[in-house]
C-alpha cells in the first residue's frame, strides 16, 4: 500500500469506472453482438454515467491535504474543486452521450465510453499534479483519447476534417509545450512545481531562457484551451464532432487546462507573475474580442457554441491573470456556471440537429414544437450571455467586479460591452426558436438526454438564484491554493 | 407600521402568477386570464394599500431587508419613500389596465402573458429597490422580455420601403418587429453596461462592502469619481428614458410593441431610466449631478422640441406617440436637471402622469388600429361617429399631453417650467413651453384626423365602441388622469417630502460651488 494513497481517491475511483465499463463491455458484448442496436450495450454509457455521479457524491468523504508520489500529486482544496468540475462534466457528458451512441455508432458504445473515461482519467490527474512529468502525462492522457472520439464521425468530410484539425495542433501544441517545459527544467533544475516556487522567491534568476519556456509553455496551453491566436481547431472540431462528445469537449478540457495553467504559473512562476500576466491579458483580450465578432455571423450553431466558447475562454483567462484569491476563486466559479450551461446548450443542440442538420433554420419554431426545449434552450443561451438570475450572470459580473478590483476598468467596459454584443447572436437563436418558424412535430428527446439537459438546467438555475455557497467555496478553494 | 411584507406581495405577485400560468393547459384562455388580471389586482391594491398607510412625514417606509451575499454587501432590501410610491402606484394602475387592454389577445396568449408579468416584477423591484445590485438585477429583467414580446407579439408593418438605402433596409430588416426588438435590446443592454460600470465604481469607491443605497449616500464619494460616474449612469438610464440622441430605440420599439407592451413601456419602462438618472445618479452622487446639470438641461431641451417636432412629422399613429413620449420624457429630464423642488416634483409628477396619458394613449391606438387594421391617420377621419366613447377618451389623453388644465399633465409641466423658471437656467422654461405649444399642434390635429370630418370611409366596416373588459382600461386611466389632475396633492405631498429628503445634499452642493 502507498503511502497517502486515499489523495489518488477520485482518478483511482474514475480508472475503477473505466475498468467496470471495459468489463462490461465485454460482457454484454458477447452476449449480444448480435443485436448490437438493441442489445444490452445500451447499459454501457449509464453504468458510466452512474458510476461517475457517484465518484461526484463520493468526493465529500475525501479527507483533503494528502500527498502521494513525494508530493508529486496532491489534493489539496483546489484539486478537489476542480475534480468535482470535471466528474460533473464527465457524467453529464455521458449521460448526454447515450442516446447519441446508441443511434449513431450502434456496437460501439464500450470503445466511445471508455474513451471519455480515460481522458476524464487524465483530466483528474492533471487538476491534482504539482510536477512537470506528471504534469505532461497526464496532459497526454487526456488528450489523446480524444482525438479518437473527435474522429468518430469518420464517414462524413466535416468529421474528418474537425478530427484532423484537432488531432495536428494537439500534437505540435504538446510539442511546443513540451519543449518549453524542458527550458523550464533546464532553468530551475528541477521537475516539482513547489521548488521551483522556492527557487524563484530566493532569486534564482532565469533571464531569457525562462521567459523563452514560459512563452513555448503558454502557448501550448493556449492550444489546449482554445484561446485566440491558438484557436483555430475549435470552430472545425466542434462542427464535426459528435455533438454529446463536443458538449464534453468544450468543458472537460477546458477546465483541465485551467488546472494546470493555475499549477504551472501560479503555484509554480507565481513570483514571475509580472512577467507572464501580461502575455495572459494579450491572449484574454484578443479571445473575448475574436469570439464575440466571429460569433456574429455564424448560421451554424455549434460554430456559433464555439466561437462564443471562445470568448468564454478570454473571459476565464481575465480570470486567471488577476492571479488573486478573488480572481482565481471567480474562475473555478466561472467554470462551475459554465459546464451545466454549455454543456446544456449542445445537449439541446443535439435533440435539434439529430438528422444532422445544425444551422439555424433548423431550430425555427422550436418553441412551438417544444416549449419546453425552446424554454430551457432560452435559459442556457442567457446564462451564456450573462443574463440576472441564471449562473453566467453571476459569473461574469463577479468577474468584471474583481477585475475592475483590480484596476482594469477598460478591460470591464470592454467585457461589458464585448457581452451586449454576444447577446446579439445568442437572441438570434431565441429568434429562430421562438419568432420564426410555424409549429410542428417535437423532436424525440430520450430520457437519458432529457435527464442530462434536466440537470443542466437544475445547475444553472441553482447557481444563478443561490449562488453564494459556490462562490464562498470557490473563493476558498482559491485561497488555500495561494496561501499554502 | 405592520409587519406584513407588503413590499413583496406588490413584487413578486406577478412573478408567482407567471410561475402559475406555466402549469396552466395553454389552450385555457379564462383561466390564463383569471390568473393574470387577480395577480395585478393583488398588486394594484397592494400598492394601494402602501400608498394609503404611507406616513407624509416622509422617509423610507414598509423595509423588508433579506441578506442575500453577506460577504459582497448584497442584500434584498426593499422600502419606498415618497418617489417609490407615486411610481408604485403609477405601475400597478397601468399594468392592471393594460392586463384588460389585451383581453382579445388570441396568439400563444399564455406565453405572453407570463412574460409579461415577469416584466412587470422587475418593474416594481427597481422602484423599490434600496440595494444597487438588486436593483440592477430587477431592472435587467424589467428590460429583457422586451424581446420576446415585440419580436413574437409585434406588428409586422413595414417602413422604409422607398429611397436610397431600401436594400440596406430590407437587409437589416428595419422597420419590421424583429429589429425593433433587437434595437432596443441591444441599445438598452448596452446602456445597463454603463450603468452596471458607475454602480461598481461608486460601490468601490465607497470600499467595497455595501450596495446599499444609504451608505452610498453617505460615503462622501470621490469628485473624481462623481465626475465621470454621473455622466455613464446619466447615458445608461436615460438611454431607456429615452435621452436624446439615444431615444432611436423608442419610437421603433413602441410603433412595434403589441398593445400592453406599449402601454407598459411607454408609461412605465421609460420611467425606470428618468427614475434611474434621479435616484441613484442625482441623489447618490451630488457633485456629478451639479457639474453636469447643464447638459443634461440642455439635451432635456433638445429632447422636448425635436421629439415634439418628430411627432408633428409621423402620419403613423403609433409613432406619433412614441414620439410624444420621448418629448414628454425630455420634459422629465427638463425637471430634474433644474435642481430645484420644484422641477423635481414636476419631474416625478410628470413621469406620473404621462405614464397614465401614454397608457390610456396607447390602449386606445390598440383599439382603433384592431377595429382598422389601419394606423396611417391620413386614410381616416369621422371616426367619432362609430366610436364616440374613444374620441371622448383620445381627446382627454391628449389635452392632458398638450397640458390643459384640470389634467394632471398641466401640474407636472406647470411645475417643471416654474422650477426652470427659478432655476439657474431660465431660458430652458421657454424652450419647454415652446414644446408644450407644438404638441399642442400635433394632438389638436391627430384627433381631428381621426375623430372629426367627413367619414367614416366605407372601407372601415368594423368600427366599434370598446365591449366588455376594454372598458376597465380605459375608464381607470382616465379616471386617474382627471382625479390627480384636480387633486394632485394626493401623491404630489409625498412626493415633496421625498424631494427635500433627496435634494438636500444636491443643492449643499451647488451652493459649495457657487460660493467656494
Amino acid at each position: 500500500m502507498i503511502p497517502g494513497i486515499e489523495a489518488l481517491a477520485v482518478p483511482l475511483l474514475v480508472l475503477a469506472v473505466a475498468l467496470a465499463v471495459l468489463v462490461a463491455d465485454l460482457v454484454v458484448g458477447e452476449a449480444g453482438e448480435a443485436e448490437a442496436e438493441h442489445g444490452p450495450r445500451r447499459g454501457v454509457g449509464a453504468l458510466a454515467a452512474v458510476g461517475l455521479l457517484g465518484a461526484l457524491v463520493a468526493t465529500w468523504w475525501l479527507p483533503v491535504g494528502g500527498e502521494v508520489l513525494g508530493g508529486a500529486f496532491v489534493l489539496d482544496p483546489f484539486a478537489l474543486y476542480m475534480q468535482r468540475i470535471m466528474l460533473l462534466a464527465g457524467a453529464l457528458g455521458c449521460l448526454g452521450s447515450i442516446d447519441h451512441v446508441d443511434r449513431a455508432f450502434p456496437g460501439r458504445q464500450g470503445e466511445y465510453f471508455l474513451l471519455l473515461l480515460s481522458s476524464l482519467l487524465g483530466m483528474t490527474v492533471l487538476a491534482g499534479a504539482r510536477e512537470l512529468v506528471l504534469l505532461v502525462v497526464a496532459f497526454e492522457l487526456m488528450g489523446i483519447p480524444l482525438y479518437a472520439l473527435a474522429a468518430l464521425q469518420k464517414r462524413q468530410d466535416a468529421g474528418v476534417e474537425g478530427a484532423l484539425k484537432l488531432y495536428l495542433t494537439g500534437a505540435a501544441s504538446s510539442v511546443v509545450m513540451l519543449y518549453g517545459l524542458s527550458f523550464l527544467y533546464g532553468v530551475t533544475g528541477t521537475t516539482s512545481l513547489p521548488e521551483i516556487a522556492r527557487g524563484l522567491a530566493q532569486g534564482v534568476d532565469g533571464g531569457p531562457l525562462l521567459a523563452l519556456g514560459l512563452l513555448l509553455t503558454l502557448a501550448g496551453m493556449g492550444f489546449k484551451v482554445g484561446a485566440v491566436p491558438f484557436h483555430m481547431w475549435v470552430p472545425d472540431t466542434y462542427q464535426g464532432a459528435p455533438t454529446p462528445f463536443v458538449a464534453f469537449l468544450s468543458v472537460g478540457p477546458k477546465a483541465a487546462g485551467f488546472a494546470a495553467m493555475v499549477r504551472l504559473f501560479v503555484e509554480g512562476f507565481g513570483p514571475l507573475r509580472d512577467l507572464w500576466w501580461p502575455l495572459i491579458l494579450v491572449l484574454s483580450v484578443a479571445s473575448m474580442v475574436l469570439g464575440s465578432l466571429m460569433a456574429i455571423g455564424q448560421d451554424h450553431v455549434k460554430r456559433l457554441l464555439a466561437w462564443s466558447g471562445i470568448s468564454h475562454i478570454g473571459l476565464l483567462l481575465l480570470a486567471f491573470g488577476l492571479a488573486s484569491d478573488q480572481g482565481l476563486g471567480l474562475l473555478l466559479f466561472y467554470l462551475a456556471a459554465y459546464v451545466p450551461t454549455n454543456m446544456g446548450a449542445f445537449f439541446v443542440a443535439q435533440v435539434v440537429g439529430r438528422d444532422g442538420d445544425d444551422t439555424l433554420p433548423a431550430w425555427q419554431g422550436l418553441a412551438r414544437r417544444s416549449p419546453a426545449l425552446g424554454g430551457v434552450m432560452l435559459v442556457f443561451l442567457l446564462s451564456l450571455g450573462g443574463i440576472p438570475f441564471a449562473a453566467g450572470f453571476w459569473a461574469k459580473v463577479l468577474l468584471f467586479w474583481a477585475a475592475w478590483q483590480a484596476g482594469m476598468g477598460a478591460i470591464v467596459l470592454l467585457g461589458a460591452s464585448l457581452a451586449v454584443l454576444a447577446l446579439f447572436f445568442y437572441l438570434r437563436v431565441a429568434r429562430a426558436m421562438f419568432i420564426e418558424g410555424q409549429g410542428g412535430q417535437a423532436p424525440p428527446v430520450g430520457l437519458p438526454t432529457a435527464a442530462a439537459i434536466l440537470l443542466c438546467l437544475l445547475g444553472v438555475v441553482g447557481l444563478g438564484v443561490w449562488p453564494r455557497p459556490f462562490v464562498d467555496a470557490a473563493i476558498a478553494a482559491a485561497g488555500a491554493l495561494l496561501g499554502g | 407600521m405592520s409587519a406584513f411584507p407588503w413590499l413583496s406581495l406588490v413584487v413578486f405577485a406577478p412573478l408567482v402568477a407567471a410561475l402559475v400560468l406555466l402549469f396552466v393547459p395553454a389552450g385555457s384562455r379564462s383561466t390564463t386570464r383569471v390568473v393574470a388580471i387577480a395577480s395585478t389586482l393583488v398588486s394594484l391594491l397592494g400598492s394601494l394599500r402602501v400608498a394609503l398607510g404611507f406616513d407624509p412625514a416622509g422617509g423610507v417606509q414598509f423595509r423588508e431587508r433579506y441578506p442575500l451575499i453577506e460577504s459582497l454587501g448584497i442584500a434584498l432590501d426593499l422600502g419606498v419613500d415618497g418617489w417609490g410610491v407615486s411610481l408604485l402606484l403609477l405601475t400597478s394602475i397601468i399594468i392592471f389596465a393594460g392586463a384588460f387592454a389585451t383581453w382579445t389577445l388570441q396568439e400563444r396568449d399564455k406565453e405572453f402573458y407570463i412574460l409579461l408579468l415577469a416584466l412587470v416584477c422587475g418593474v416594481f423591484g427597481v422602484f423599490v429597490s434600496l440595494d444597487l445590485f438588486v436593483f440592477f438585477l430587477f431592472y435587467e429583467i424589467a428590460v429583457l422580455p422586451m424581446y420576446l414580446l415585440i419580436g413574437i407579439w409585434g406588428s409586422t408593418k413595414k417602413v422604409a420601403e422607398a429611397g436610397p438605402f431600401r436594400f440596406l433596409f430590407r437587409l437589416l430588416d428595419v422597420g419590421g418587429k424583429e429589429y425593433a426588438a433587437m434595437k432596443l435590446t441591444l441599445m438598452l443592454l448596452l446602456g445597463s453596461a454603463f450603468i452596471l460600470l458607475g454602480i461598481l465604481g461608486m460601490v468601490d469607491a465607497a470600499g467595497g462592502g455595501s450596495f446599499s443605497m444609504e451608505a452610498l449616500a453617505s460615503a462622501d464619494l470621490p469628485r473624481g469619481l462623481q465626475l465621470w460616474a454621473f455622466p455613464a449612469l446619466w447615458l445608461g438610464f436615460g438611454t431607456l428614458a429615452g435621452v436624446f440622441p439615444f431615444h432611436t430605440w423608442s419610437p421603433d420599439g413602441h410603433a412595434s410593441a403589441p398593445t400592453a407592451v406599449s402601454m407598459l413601456h411607454a408609461g412605465v419602462l421609460m420611467k425606470l431610466g428618468a427614475f434611474g438618472v434621479m435616484r441613484v445618479g442625482m441623489v447618490l452622487l451630488p457633485e456629478g449631478a451639479a457639474a453636469w446639470a447643464g447638459v443634461v438641461g440642455v439635451v432635456a431641451v433638445v429632447n422636448v422640441v425635436y421629439g415634439a417636432l418628430s411627432a408633428m412629422r409621423q402620419s403613423d399613429l403609433k409613432y406619433i406617440i412614441a414620439y410624444s413620449s420621448v418629448s414628454h420624457m425630455g420634459v422629465v429630464m427638463l425637471g430634474a436637471a433644474t435642481l430645484t423642488v420644484d422641477g423635481w416634483n414636476g419631474a416625478v409628477f410628470q413621469m406620473f402622469a404621462h405614464g397614465l396619458m401614454t397608457g390610456l394613449f396607447f390602449a386606445l391606438v390598440g383599439l382603433v388600429y384592431e377595429r382598422a387594421h389601419d394606423r396611417e391617420i391620413g386614410n381616416m377621419g369621422g371616426f367619432a361617429k362609430a366610436m364616440p366613447a374613444v374620441a371622448v377618451f383620445f381627446t382627454i389623453a391628449g389635452l392632458s399631453s398638450l397640458g390643459m388644465p384640470g389634467l394632471a399633465g398641466f401640474v407636472a409641466e406647470l411645475l417643471v417650467f416654474l422650477g426652470a423658471w427659478g432655476g439657474p437656467m431660465p431660458w430652458w422654461a421657454l424652450a419647454g413651453i415652446l414644446g408644450a405649444w407644438i404638441t399642442a399642434v400635433y394632438v389638436l390635429r391627430a384627433v381631428r384626423a381621426i375623430f372629426w370630418g367627413q367619414g367614416p370611409p366605407e372601407r372601415y366596416t368594423h368600427l366599434h365602441d370598446p365591449r366588455g373588459p376594454e372598458w376597465v382600461a380605459l375608464v381607470v386611466l382616465a379616471g386617474c388622469l382627471i382625479l390627480f389632475g384636480v387633486a394632485p396633492r394626493l401623491i404630489l405631498d409625498d412626493i415633496d417630502v421625498a424631494t427635500g429628503e433627496h435634494l438636500a445634499p444636491v443643492t449643499a452642493v451647488a451652493a459649495e460651488q457657487v460660493t467656494p
